[in-house]
C-alpha cells in the first residue's frame, strides 16, 4: 500500500459524498447503539449489583455439640464441669473447647440456634473464616437460651457486635426497628426485642427485662422478618458474655458459638458457604433460601447482556457486509475500467480497505460521541426512579473496543466484495454494467 | 525485428448450461510496430473476445499469444496488469471513462501506482490532453464534455503511457464520421511513426483504407482479406 492508494481511498469518499455520508452514518448509528445499549446494560448489572448482589448473600454456621455428652457418666459430667474433658471427647473432638462449659439447667438452657445445640469455637477461628477470600463480612454471635426461673419463661438471646454488616444482614439491623431505639455498643445493658416476642410477654421499651438475674433495659423492638437467626432478645456481645457466664460451669474464654457471614454477592455465595464449611469441616449452615433464584437471575442476566450484544455485534457486521459489498457493486464498471488499463488486483483491493478503514474509524468515532452525548443528556437512573448513580456506564476502554469492533467489521465486510471483485472478469463487467 | 505481437492457435470456449461455446478456434497471426491490423466480422462473432486475449483480460483456453517474443499466456494477473499499464494502450468502444473523474484524473490513472510521482503525472496528462486539444477541459468531468472530446480524453489515457501496442475496440463505433476521422488522425500518426503496432476490432465502421491488413473472423477463425 502506498500514498496514492490512500489519495484514491479518500478521493473516492469524497466525490461520492452521499454514499460516504450514509455509510458513515451506518457505522455511526451503529455504535452509538451498541455503546447505548452497552451503557444501558452496564447500568442495568449496577442496579442489579446493588439489588439482587445483596440478596441472599448471607449464612451462619456452628457446630453441633458433641453427640456423645448424653453418653457422658455422672462422674465424666462432674469432671466435665471441673474443666476435666474426658478421654473419649478428645479423642472426637480436636481443639474440644465446649463441653466443659455446661449450663447449670443443662435440660433448659444452653448454646441453641434453631434447636441444634451447638459447640463454642474460639474468636480466633471467627477470624480465620474472615480471612477467607470468597466473604465479605464476618462476625462471631453467642446464641444461648435462657430460662428464667422466677416465671419459667424461656428465650433466645442473641449477643452480636451490631455494628458489623453480617450481622446486620443475619440478625437484626438498625431499619427493623419499630419502637424505641436500636443498639448502642456504647451504652451496655440494653437489649431489643424480638416485636411478637414482646407482644407475647406484654414487653415494651423502657422496661426492664431479666436476663440470668440480671436487669436489661429494653431500648427498642424490632421485627427483623427472614433472617437465618431469629432470636428473642438481641444484646451486645459483651452483656450475652456475662449473661451466659453466669449460667455455665466455667466462664467463656473469647468463644462463640454461632459465626455470622457475608459472601462478597450472590455468584460467590456458594463458594463462600463451601470455603467455610471446608475450613469449619462443617455441614451446619443455615441460608435464606434465595440465594439460588438470585445468583442464577443475576447469570441469567450475565448471559442476556452478552446474548444481545452478539446479536447487534453480528447485525453490524452483516451492515458493513452489505454497505461493503453495495460501494463494490456500484463501482464494478469503474473497477474494471481500472484494472484494463492496468491497477493491479492489490491495488484496487487495498483501495477498498483503505475506503472501508476511514468511513468505519469516522463513523465509530461519531458514533462514540453520539452515543455517549446521549448517555449524559438522557437521565436513565431518573426516568426509571432507580435511586443509583449511572457512574462506570461510560467506559473509554468499551468505547475502544467498540470502535476497534467496528472496524474489524468493517475491513472483514470489505473481504468478501474485494476477493469477489478479483475473482470477477474484467471483461464481463465491462459488458454487462 | 520479429513481430511486435504473434498469436499460435488460440482458441477460446465458454460453457454454459453444459454446452461449449467455441469463439475462437486455433487463430493464429501476428503484427508487427508501424502495422495497422483491422479485424472486422459481424457482432458477436468475438472480436471483443480476441482484443481481450490479446490484452490479458481474459484467458485463452488454449493457443499462445507472445508479446515482444515473450509468452504472455502463462503470466500472472500481476504480470498481465503491468503489461498492461506499461505497454498496451486501450480504447473502448463507450470510451470507458469514469464518471466521476476529471479529464484529468481519468488519464493520469494510468500513471498511477507505477512509480511516477504525482507532480510528473500531472504534468504528463496535461501535457498529452493539451496536444488533443483539451487544455481548457482538464478539470471537467466527462458528463461536461461532448462526445468528441470524451473519445479524445479516452485516447488520451491510451498514449500517455507510451504503448507499443493499441488495441482499439470499435474506436469509431459510436460517433459520427467527423469525430472519427479524427480520432483515427490523433491515432494514426503514432502507428505510421513505427513506434507501435494497433489492432482495431470493427464491424465496418472503421475506414478500411487506412488498414494495413485487414483480417475477417468469422465461425472463430481468421482470414485475411485483399484490400
Amino acid at each position: 500500500m502506498n500514498v496514492d492508494v490512500i489519495a484514491c481511498a479518500l478521493r473516492e469518499l469524497r466525490q461520492n459524498r452521499r454514499r460516504t455520508l450514509a455509510v458513515v452514518s451506518g457505522y455511526a448509528i451503529t455504535v452509538a447503539f451498541i455503546i447505548v445499549l452497552a451503557a444501558v446494560l452496564l447500568y442495568s448489572r449496577v442496579v442489579q449489583d446493588i439489588v439482587i448482589g445483596g440478596t441472599g448473600t448471607y449464612f451462619v454456621t456452628w457446630l453441633p455439640a458433641c453427640g456423645d455428652i448424653s453418653s457422658l457418666t455422672e462422674k465424666e459430667l462432674a469432671d466435665l464441669a471441673k474443666g476435666i474433658i474426658p478421654a473419649k471427647c478428645q479423642e472426637q473432638c480436636e481443639n474440644c473447647t465446649g463441653c466443659n462449659k455446661k449450663p447449670y439447667d443443662i435440660l433448659n438452657e444452653g448454646f441453641v440456634v434453631n434447636t441444634n445445640t451447638t459447640r463454642l469455637l474460639t474468636i480466633e477461628l471467627a477470624e480465620k473464616v474472615a480471612r477467607l477470600d470468597s466473604l465479605k463480612n464476618v462476625s462471631p454471635c453467642l446464641m444461648f437460651r435462657f430460662r428464667d426461673p422466677t416465671n419459667n419463661l424461656i428465650f433466645t438471646a442473641a449477643g452480636v457486635n451490631p455494628q458489623d454488616y453480617a450481622v446486620v444482614r443475619n440478625c437484626v439491623a438498625a431499619g427493623d426497628l419499630v419502637e424505641g431505639s436500636y443498639l448502642d455498643a456504647a451504652q451496655p445493658g440494653k437489649i431489643l426485642v424480638e416485636s411478637g416476642f414482646a407482644i407475647n410477654n406484654g414487653l415494651k421499651p423502657g422496661m426492664k427485662f431479666s436476663i440470668a438475674e440480671e436487669e436489661f433495659e429494653i431500648a427498642g423492638l424490632v421485627r427483623t422478618g427472614v433472617r437465618p437467626l431469629n432470636p428473642d432478645i438481641m444484646m451486645l456481645f459483651a452483656d450475652a458474655e456475662r449473661a451466659i457466664n453466669k449460667r455455665i460451669h466455667n466462664p467463656l474464654e473469647k468463644e462463640a458459638n454461632i459465626i455470622l457471614a457475608v459472601s462478597h454477592d450472590a455468584t460467590h455465595h456458594i463458594k463462600a458457604m463451601e470455603d467455610v464449611k471446608k475450613l469449619l469441616k462443617t455441614d451446619s449452615l443455615l441460608t435464606t433460601g434465595c440465594y439460588w433464584p438470585a445468583s442464577e437471575a443475576l447469570g441469567l442476566s450475565e448471559r442476556m447482556v452478552w446474548g444481545f450484544m452478539l446479536i447487534v455485534m453480528c447485525g453490524s457486521v452483516l451492515f458493513a457486509a452489505k454497505i461493503q459489498w453495495a460501494a463494490v457493486v456500484e463501482r464494478c464498471r469503474n473497477l474494471a475500467i481500472l484494472r484494463a488499463i492496468g491497477w493491479p488486483n492489490r491495488v484496487i483491493a487495498w483501495q477498498l480497505l483503505c475506503e472501508s478503514l476511514f468511513q468505519s474509524v469516522a463513523g465509530s468515532l461519531v458514533g462514540v460521541l453520539v452515543g455517549s452525548g446521549l448517555i449524559i443528556a438522557v437521565p436513565v437512573n431518573s426516568l426509571l426512579g432507580v435511586d443509583a448513580a449511572m457512574t462506570g456506564v461510560l467506559n473509554p476502554v468499551l468505547a475502544i473496543v467498540v470502535i476497534a469492533f467496528a472496524v474489524l467489521a468493517g475491513l472483514l465486510a470489505s473481504l468478501f466484495p474485494v476477493l469477489r471483485m478479483s475473482a470477477r472478469s474484467p471483461l464481463d463487467d465491462l459488458r454487462r454494467f | 525485428m520479429g513481430p511486435l505481437l504473434r498469436v499460435e492457435k488460440l482458441s477460446k470456449s465458454y460453457h454454459t448450461r453444459g454446452n461449449e461455446i467455441k469463439v475462437l478456434a486455433e487463430v493464429s497471426f501476428s503484427v508487427s510496430a508501424g502495422e495497422l491490423l483491422l479485424i472486422t466480422g459481424r457482432s458477436g462473432v468475438g472480436k471483443s473476445t480476441l482484443l481481450g486475449l490479446l490484452s490479458g483480460l481474459d484467458r485463452a483456453s488454449s493457443g499462445s499469444i507472445f508479446f515482444q517474443e515473450k509468452e504472455i499466456t502463462g503470466l500472472s494477473l500481476a504480470e498481465l496488469a503491468e503489461l498492461r499499464a506499461g505497454s498496451i494502450g486501450m480504447i473502448f468502444q463507450s470510451f470507458n471513462l469514469i464518471p466521476g473523474w476529471t479529464a484529468r484524473e481519468n488519464v493520469e490513472a494510468v500513471l498511477m501506482h507505477r512509480g511516477i510521482n504525482a507532480a510528473e503525472r500531472q504534468k504528463r496528462a496535461t501535457e498529452i490532453l493539451s496536444e488533443l486539444g483539451l487544455k481548457d477541459r482538464l478539470e471537467n468531468l466527462p458528463a461536461e464534455l461532448s462526445v468528441g472530446q470524451q473519445q479524445r480524453v479516452a485516447i488520451a489515457r491510451t498514449l500517455v503511457n507510451d504503448p507499443v501496442l493499441i488495441l482499439a475496440d470499435e474506436p469509431t463505433g459510436d460517433v459520427d464520421a467527423e469525430t472519427a476521422a479524427e480520432i483515427v488522425e490523433l491515432l494514426l500518426p503514432r502507428v505510421n511513426s513505427g513506434r507501435a503496432a494497433m489492432i482495431v476490432a470493427s464491424h465496418g465502421l472503421f475506414d478500411a483504407k487506412l488498414a494495413s491488413r485487414i483480417v475477417c473472423l468469422k465461425d472463430g477463425s481468421l482470414s485475411e482479406t485483399a484490400q
